[in-house]
């Protein structure tokens, strides 16, 4: 039997719009960017969402195409990021329906719209290595975030950051996510169930 | 490096501040700030955008300043280069398929930018599109007016309609990818762009030079043709001059206390130098150079150290 191939889309969701409270309006603009996302954001409303997005843009036709194994693996809205599961052959119609996005989508009909951008930075054939692309950029946009903010604080962060090392911080999002990775489904070694994998 | 070629300008500042800090978070490295210019030229051509900007853009972005002109009327273009030379770059928008043709085959610009979001009753032939492309004239494609479903998402398909037709036309040689963002919500990511281009007919690659070596090639070649030689020869730094060292009071003191004698010592100099450079005939080269040999040879046999090395391996050095 072959295995179905995915490929997971790791996202940055974007808040380029100003804010509305005034006394936000004076944070740096990396930090506006990085907004964390409303809490009412949850898996099932993205992938509703992203699933309306295509079928706007591509009709029945490709809503049935992109379907099979479309999947919000995770979103933390605390850093806006998600991971997204897709088949491999059409990831790029998903991709392209994200980008097309440019709003949040609503958890009642009285909740206020949110504009926002979906950004894809990392397309991968395994969880594992968006997940840590994800950690490293959380690291990175923490650390930037400190040195335009302030300058100095930036160090005490790090050795943090250092005297910890990634181990503990990949339990932390470990942690954090709302359901345990499904590990049976990490495709870290292609070549070797090649191999063996045809039963 | 990504490029964003046309980010157009508008006069309210905080929203253009806000769109460059985006595009650099998004990974842009450089962007060109767009005029439009639609009506007829006025006599005193100035640059319309400001340099250096009101307020502060994010550190990351390489500015430049282009110009876009829409062209229906043929006979409008008498002075494409004193508005060329005020810009970083110029591009034409052609309206009429007659316009299109011109801009390709004749009229001396940077970009062709069709605006893709209306619909026209003519498509891109391979020929004249082929043309420009071979001047070196690149073709734009502003993916922001589909973003956006304004006016019911009739723009959006016409965009889709006219880029791969153009990507057709062109076999996805000579294209350049940028954004036209109006909003700030239209703007998009570089690998997000180059997606989009994929899913519309333009290869992985192809889409990915679109954003990058394409477009750097507009912004080189267009520098090339206003500051250098016949549009082939630049000079990019031509090194320093050499700063005269300060003369220090002891070496002032010096000189004047020498200046007496120097005069004399320069005058010397310069008799001993006229000598020298008389022309010396073939004769007395001859000569001079036989007498040379001889002394070299007498040197040679007589008072020439001899190198010997004793048993130790030390090298030592003995005169015969």
């Amino acid at each position: 039997m072959v295995r179905v191939k995915h490929r997971y889309l790791l996202l940055n969701i974007l808040y380029p719009e100003p804010e509305q409270y005034p006394w936000k309006a004076s944070l740096p603009d990396t930090i506006q960017f990085h907004h964390p996302s409303p809490d009412d954001l949850t898996p099932q409303l993205l992938a509703r969402a992203i699933k309306d997005q295509i079928s706007i843009l591509y009709g029945d036709y490709g809503a049935g195409l992109t379907n099979n194994g479309l999947n919000i693996k995770y979103l933390s809205p605390a850093t806006s990021t998600a991971i997204i599961r897709c088949s491999r052959d059409n990831y790029r119609l998903v991709w392209a329906a994200l980008t097309y996005m440019t709003q949040l989508p609503k958890s009642s009909r009285f909740a206020q719209a949110r504009s926002c951008v979906m950004q894809v930075v990392r397309v991968s054939g395994t969880i594992k290595k968006s997940e840590e692309e994800a950690i490293r950029r959380a690291k990175n946009a923490i650390l930037k975030a400190k040195k335009d903010a302030a300058g100095s604080a930036t160090e005490g962060l790090n050795a943090i950051l250092d005297q910890f090392g990634p181990d503990v911080d990949l339990e932390v999002l470990r942690q954090k996510r709302s359901k345990p990775i499904a590990t049976l489904e990490d495709e870290d070694d292609d070549d070797l169930e090649m191999m063996s994998g045809s039963d | 490096m990504f490029y964003d070629l046309n980010i157009p300008y508008s006069a309210s500042h905080a929203e253009l501040q806000r769109i460059l800090a985006f595009s650099a978070e998004l990974g842009y490295n450089v962007v060109a700030l767009n005029h439009n210019v639609t009506e007829k030229l006025p006599a005193e051509i100035t640059n319309a955008i400001p340099s250096p900007l009101p307020f502060n853009p994010p550190s990351s972005l390489t500015l430049l300043r282009r110009c876009t002109i829409s062209l229906s009327d043929p006979a409008q273009n008498a002075r494409l280069a004193t508005l060329a030379a005020a810009y970083d770059l110029l591009a034409l928008r052609p309206l009429t398929e007659k316009s299109l043709g011109q801009a390709c085959h004749d009229l001396e610009c940077d970009i062709i930018s069709i605006d893709l979001s209306l619909r026209y009753p003519f498509y891109f032939k391979h020929k004249m599109v082929a043309d420009a492309v071979k001047r070196g004239i690149k073709f734009e494609i502003c993916y922001a007016p589909g973003i956006l479903a304004v006016d019911d998402g009739q723009a959006r398909r016409n965009l889709i309609s006219n880029a791969t037709g153009l990507i057709r036309a062109t076999r996805g040689r000579g294209l350049i990818i940028s954004s036209e963002a109006r909003k700030i919500l239209a703007v998009r990511g570089p690998a997000d762009v180059v997606n989009l281009a994929c899913v519309w007919g333009l290869g992985q690659e192809r889409g990915t030079e679109a954003v990058g070596r394409e477009s750097r090639s507009v912004v080189v070649q267009a520098r090339l043709k206003r500051t250098g030689y016949r549009g082939v020869v630049d000079i990019l730094y031509g090194g320093e001059k050499p700063v005269a060292a300060p003369v220090t009071e002891e070496e002032d003191q010096k000189t004047k206390s020498a200046k007496g004698k120097r005069k004399a010592v320069v005058l010397r100099d310069e008799v001993e130098d006229a000598a020298n450079t008389k022309p010396v005939s073939k004769r007395e080269q001859k000569r001079r150079a036989k007498k040379a040999k001889q002394d070299a040879a007498e040197a040679e046999q007589g008072d020439a150290p001899i190198k010997t090395i004793d048993a130790q391996g030390a090298q030592t050095t003995v005169s015969a």
